[in-house]
C-alpha cells in the first residue's frame, strides 16, 4: 500500500513538474455528482450531505443524480465514459470500486478513475447471535475447522465488499464457510436473529447498534485497521492475528484524463465543505465517520484494497 | 400516561399539523403519478428532516408514506396506470368500474378500504408489535419459500375463463422474472450483455406498459372513439356513484381478511405491498360466490386489494420498531430518519424512547384522518379527468408514462422496457390472455427463487428442509390442498379443456 502511495505521489509530482503552474480553473456550469444507488441509501446520503456542506464554496450549482442499478456498476460505467472535464463525478470507493469488478465482468476498471477526495469510511463487523458458542475469531476458526463447509454466513449480496471481506478472512484462517447472499443488510440481520444463519457480516456500526444494545448479537471483530470509537472493546482482525484490512470507503472520483488543475480545484473546495461546521453537524447526526484522504491517497487505497480482494477471489 | 399526553401535545402543534397536511397531500399526488414512488418521495424528504425535531420529521415522513400507497389507486382506477406497484391489483377491478361509468365509486371504495387496512394494521402495531415481530423472525428462507409456493397456487384462481391461458400467462411472467443476475451467484441470465438488464426488468415500467400503454394501443385502435364510450360522470344518476349498503355488506369480510393478510405479509422482510395486494385479491376471488364478476368491476376486488396494500404500511413498521429490521424499502428509510434524530429502534425502544413510539402511533392515526378528509374533498374534481376527450387525455398519459419510466433509475432503457411491455400487453389482450397471472408470477418469482436457493444452501441441497420445518410444511400442505381442490372443481366444470374455436 505504501509503495502505491509513493508511486502515486511520484507520478503526480512528475506531471506537475512538466506541466508547470497551471492556470486556475473555475467551473462555469453545474457539477453533477452521480450516485449509483437509490435515494435514501448510504451512498446517496453521503452525496447529499456533501452537497449541503460544500455548495457555498462553489460558484455553480452542485446536483446529485441517482443512477441506481447492478450494484452501483451502471453509474460507475457511465462516469468512466463521461467527458473528463470535471463536471461529472462519481461517489465511489465501496463495493462497485474495490469488490464487484473482482467477482464479475464490468465495463470499467478501477484505474479508469482519478481520486478527487475521500470523505468517509464505514467499518465492517463480523457478528454472531449473543447465545452462539462462537465467542472469538479463534472459536470461529476452531468450529469451522471441525465442521468444514457447515457454518453459514450472510452478506448483503454476492460480490459485495462484505462478501469479499469474509472471503479474505476465510482464506487467512484457511477455513471453508458457506455463503448465503441476501438482498441488503437488513434481511441478512433478520436471518441471523431468527437463527437461520450462524454468522452475518454487518456493513456499519449503525446496523449493529440496536441489536447490541438489546443484547441479541455479539461482534467478533471488525475488518478495519483500527478500533471503532463507538465499540471500543471490539478488536480488529489484525489484533487477533489475521492479516486482513477492508474498509467500505466513500469519496469522489472523476473520469481518468480529468486535468490536474480541475481535480485540484474540486479537491480544495470539497475539502472546505468537509471541514465546515455544516458537515460536522450533519455527519454526527447521520453517524458518518469522516475519513479524509487526498485524491491520490484515495486512489491508492482503492487500488490496494481491490488488489488484495482480487487475490482472495482468484485463489478460490 | 404523561408521556402519551406530551406526545399528543407535540403532534397537535398547529405548525406540525400543517406539515402533516402538506405531506399527506403531497403523498397522494406523488403516489398518483405513475413513476414517482413513495420510496423516492420519502428518500428525498429525509434531508429536510435534518433540521427538524423528531415529531415534525415523523409527521412529514409518515404523512408521505401512508397516503402515497393510497394515491397509487387513483391513477390505477382512472387511467389504468398504477401510480405505485401496489395499486396494480386495485386497478384490475377499479378501472373496469370506472369504464362502466362509476369512477367515483371505485375511488371511494379504494379510499375506505385503505382506511380500514390502515387502521387494522396500526391497531396490531399498537397492541402486539413485539410478539408479532418475534413471530416474523421465525420465517427464514424455507418458510418464506413455502409461503410463496402457496401464493403461486393462487394463480389458478386469477386465470379467469381458461386455466390453460392463465398458466401460459403465469409461465411468461416467471420467464420475464428470471431475466437479470441470478440471486445467489450474480451470474447474468438473458441479459444479452445489456448491463441495464442486470437487475432484471424494472418493475414499474413493466406495470405501466402492461396496463396503461396496452390500454392506449387499444384505444388508438378504436380511434379514441368517444360517443357511447365516453364516461359520463356528471350527468345521470348521482346515486350510481354512491357505495350501496349491499356493497358494504359484501366487502366487510373480504376487507377484514385482506387487512389481516396484508398485515402478515407486511411484517415479513422482502415481500411488500404489491405481493400483499395480489394475494388478498386472489384470496377474495377464490372464496367469492361469484368469481366470474372479478375483473369486471366488483367492489370486493377493489376493496380487498386496497385494504391489503395499506395494511402493509402499519405492519411494516412492526419489525422496524421492535427489531430495527425494516419490512420494506420505505421503512428502511424511516429507520435511517429516526437514527438521524438519535433514536435507535429495536426491542429497547419501548423502554428508552416511549415518547417516540407514542408519537409514531398518533401520527399514523392522524395521517389516516387527514388522508380521508383530503381525498373525500378531492375525489370528485380528480375524477373529472375522465371528461377530457380521450384523444387529448391519452397522449398526456403517454408523456407521463415515458417520464415516469425514465425517472425510476434515470435510464432511457427503462422507457424501451415500458414500450415493449405495452406491446406485450396489447398482444395478450388480442388473444384474451389474462394479465393478472402474469403479474403475480412476475412479482413472486424473484423472492421465491431467492428464498428457495437460500434454504437449499442452508440444507446442502436437501429438499427435506421444507418438511422438517413445521411452518414450511404447513404452507406446502395448504398449497397441495389448493391445487387438488382446483383440479377437482375444474374437472367437474370442464374448464381444463381448451376453449372451443368459434
Amino acid at each position: 500500500m505504501k509503495l502505491f502511495k509513493y508511486m502515486a505521489i511520484l507520478a503526480f509530482a512528475t506531471v506537475a513538474l512538466f506541466t508547470g503552474p497551471a492556470a486556475a480553473w473555475e467551473p462555469t456550469k453545474p457539477i453533477k455528482i452521480i450516485v449509483g444507488f437509490s435515494p435514501g441509501g448510504g451512498t446517496d446520503i453521503v452525496a447529499r450531505t456533501l452537497l449541503a456542506a460544500s455548495q457555498e464554496f462553489f460558484p455553480v450549482p452542485l446536483v446529485v443524480v441517482n443512477k441506481p442499478g447492478a450494484g452501483g456498476t451502471l453509474a460507475a460505467d457511465f462516469v468512466s465514459k463521461a467527458k473528463p472535464d470535471g463536471y461529472t463525478l462519481l461517489v465511489a470507493g465501496g463495493s462497485e470500486s474495490t469488490s464487484v469488478p473482482n467477482h464479475r465482468k464490468v465495463n470499467y476498471k478501477i484505474e479508469e478513475f482519478v481520486g478527487v477526495i475521500r470523505l468517509i469510511r464505514s467499518r465492517i463487523f463480523i457478528a454472531v447471535r449473543a447465545d452462539s458458542d462462537i465467542k472469538s475469531i479463534d472459536d470461529l476458526k476452531a468450529k469451522a475447522k471441525a465442521n468444514p463447509g457447515k457454518l453459514s454466513y450472510g452478506t448483503s449480496g454476492q460480490g459485495s465488499i462484505l462478501h469479499s471481506a469474509m472471503l479474505l478472512l476465510a482464506k487467512d484462517l484457511d477455513v471453508d464457510l458457506r455463503h448465503v447472499p441476501y438482498k441488503g443488510g437488513a434481511p441478512a440481520m433478520a436471518a441471523l436473529l431468527g437463527g437461520h444463519l450462524d454468522i452475518t457480516m454487518v456493513g456499519g456500526p449503525e446496523e449493529a447498534q440496536a441489536h447490541l444494545a438489546a443484547g441479541k448479537i455479539r461482534l467478533l471483530a471488525l475488518t478495519s485497521d483500527s478500533r471503532f470509537p463507538g465499540f471500543k472493546d471490539v478488536p480488529t482482525l489484525q489484533e487477533v492475528g489475521v492479516d486482513v484490512y477492508v474498509d467500505n470507503m466513500k469519496g469522489l472520483v472523476a473520469p481518468k484524463g480529468t486535468p490536474p488543475e480541475v481535480v485540484t480545484y474540486l479537491h480544495d473546495n470539497f475539502k472546505k465543505g468537509l471541514d465546515s461546521k455544516v458537515w460536522e453537524k450533519l455527519a454526527a447526526k447521520l453517524k458518518l465517520e469522516t475519513g479524509y484522504l487526498s485524491g491520490e491517497d484515495f486512489s491508492a487505497a482503492m487500488q490496494s484494497m481491490s488488489g488484495s480482494i482480487g487475490k482472495a477471489v482468484k485463489g478460490l | 400516561m404523561d408521556v402519551f399526553l406530551t406526545a399528543l401535545q407535540s403532534v397537535f402543534d398547529p405548525l406540525n399539523l400543517l406539515l402533516l397536511f402538506v405531506a399527506t397531500l403531497g403523498g397522494i399526488t406523488i403516489g398518483a403519478i405513475p413513476g414517482l414512488t413513495v420510496t423516492m418521495a420519502i428518500a428525498l424528504a429525509v434531508p429536510l428532516t435534518l433540521w427538524m425535531d423528531t415529531t415534525s420529521s415523523m409527521m412529514l415522513l409518515l404523512g408521505l408514506y401512508g397516503s402515497g400507497i393510497y394515491g397509487g389507486s387513483v391513477s390505477a382506477c382512472l387511467i389504468n396506470a398504477p401510480g405505485t406497484p401496489a395499486a396494480a391489483a386495485t386497478g384490475l377491478d377499479g378501472y373496469a368500474m370506472a369504464k362502466r361509468g362509476k369512477p367515483l365509486k371505485a375511488l371511494r371504495i379504494a379510499l375506505w378500504a385503505s382506511v380500514c387496512g390502515g387502521v387494522f394494521s396500526i391497531v396490531l402495531l399498537v397492541l402486539i408489535a413485539p410478539q408479532l415481530a418475534d413471530f416474523a423472525l421465525r420465517f427464514g428462507p424455507a418458510e418464506i419459500a413455502a409461503l410463496l409456493v402457496f401464493a403461486l397456487t393462487l394463480i389458478a384462481v386469477l386465470s379467469g375463463g381458461s386455466m390453460l391461458k392463465g398458466l401460459f400467462a403465469a409461465a411468461l411472467g416467471m420467464l420475464l422474472a428470471t431475466v437479470g443476475a441470478d440471486p445467489m451467484l450474480s451470474i447474468p441470465r438473458f441479459t444479452f450483455d445489456f448491463n441495464e438488464l442486470f437487475d432484471g426488468f424494472a418493475f414499474i415500467p413493466v406495470l405501466i406498459g402492461l396496463f396503461a400503454i396496452a390500454e392506449l394501443f387499444e384505444q388508438a385502435e378504436n380511434r379514441f372513439r368517444t360517443g357511447t364510450e365516453l364516461i359520463d360522470i356528471s350527468g345521470g344518476d348521482p346515486k350510481a356513484n354512491r357505495i350501496t349498503r349491499k356493497e358494504v355488506r359484501a366487502c366487510t369480510v373480504p376487507v377484514l381478511r385482506s387487512s389481516a393478510l396484508g398485515s402478515f405479509v407486511g411484517m415479513l422482510p422482502g415481500l411488500g405491498a404489491s405481493v400483499a395486494a395480489f394475494l388478498a385479491y386472489a384470496e377474495t376471488k377464490r372464496t367469492s360466490k361469484s368469481p366470474e364478476r372479478f375483473g369486471k368491476g366488483t367492489a370486493e376486488g377493489v376493496a380487498s386489494a386496497e385494504s391489503a396494500n395499506n395494511a402493509v404500511t402499519g405492519s411494516a413498521m412492526i419489525p422496524m420498531l421492535a427489531l430495527a429490521i425494516p419490512g420494506d424499502p420505505p421503512t428502511a428509510i424511516l429507520l435511517g430518519a429516526l437514527m438521524i434524530q438519535g433514536v435507535t429502534t429495536g426491542p429497547m425502544i419501548f423502554v428508552s424512547n416511549p415518547d417516540v413510539v407514542y408519537t409514531i402511533y398518533i401520527v399514523l392515526f392522524v395521517a389516516l384522518v387527514f388522508m380521508t378528509v383530503i381525498a373525500s374533498v378531492a375525489l370528485k374534481p380528480i375524477s373529472q379527468v375522465l371528461r377530457i376527450p380521450k384523444s387529448i387525455l391519452f397522449p398526456i398519459v403517454l408523456v407521463m408514462c415515458v417520464a415516469g419510466s425514465f425517472a425510476i433509475r434515470g435510464n432511457v432503457f427503462d422507457v424501451y422496457v415500458m414500450l415493449g411491455a405495452g406491446v406485450l400487453g396489447y398482444v395478450l389482450r388480442m388473444f384474451g390472455i389474462p394479465v393478472a397471472p402474469l403479474l403475480i408470477s412476475f412479482i413472486l418469482t424473484g423472492p421465491f427463487e431467492e428464498s428457495l436457493r437460500q434454504a437449499l444452501i442452508g440444507s446442502e441441497g436437501s429438499l427435506l428442509v421444507f418438511l422438517e420445518k413445521p411452518i414450511a410444511a404447513f404452507f406446502l400442505l395448504l398449497a397441495l390442498v389448493m391445487v387438488a381442490s382446483t383440479i377437482w372443481r375444474e374437472r367437474k366444470s370442464g374448464a381444463l379443456k381448451l376453449p372451443q374455436a368459434n
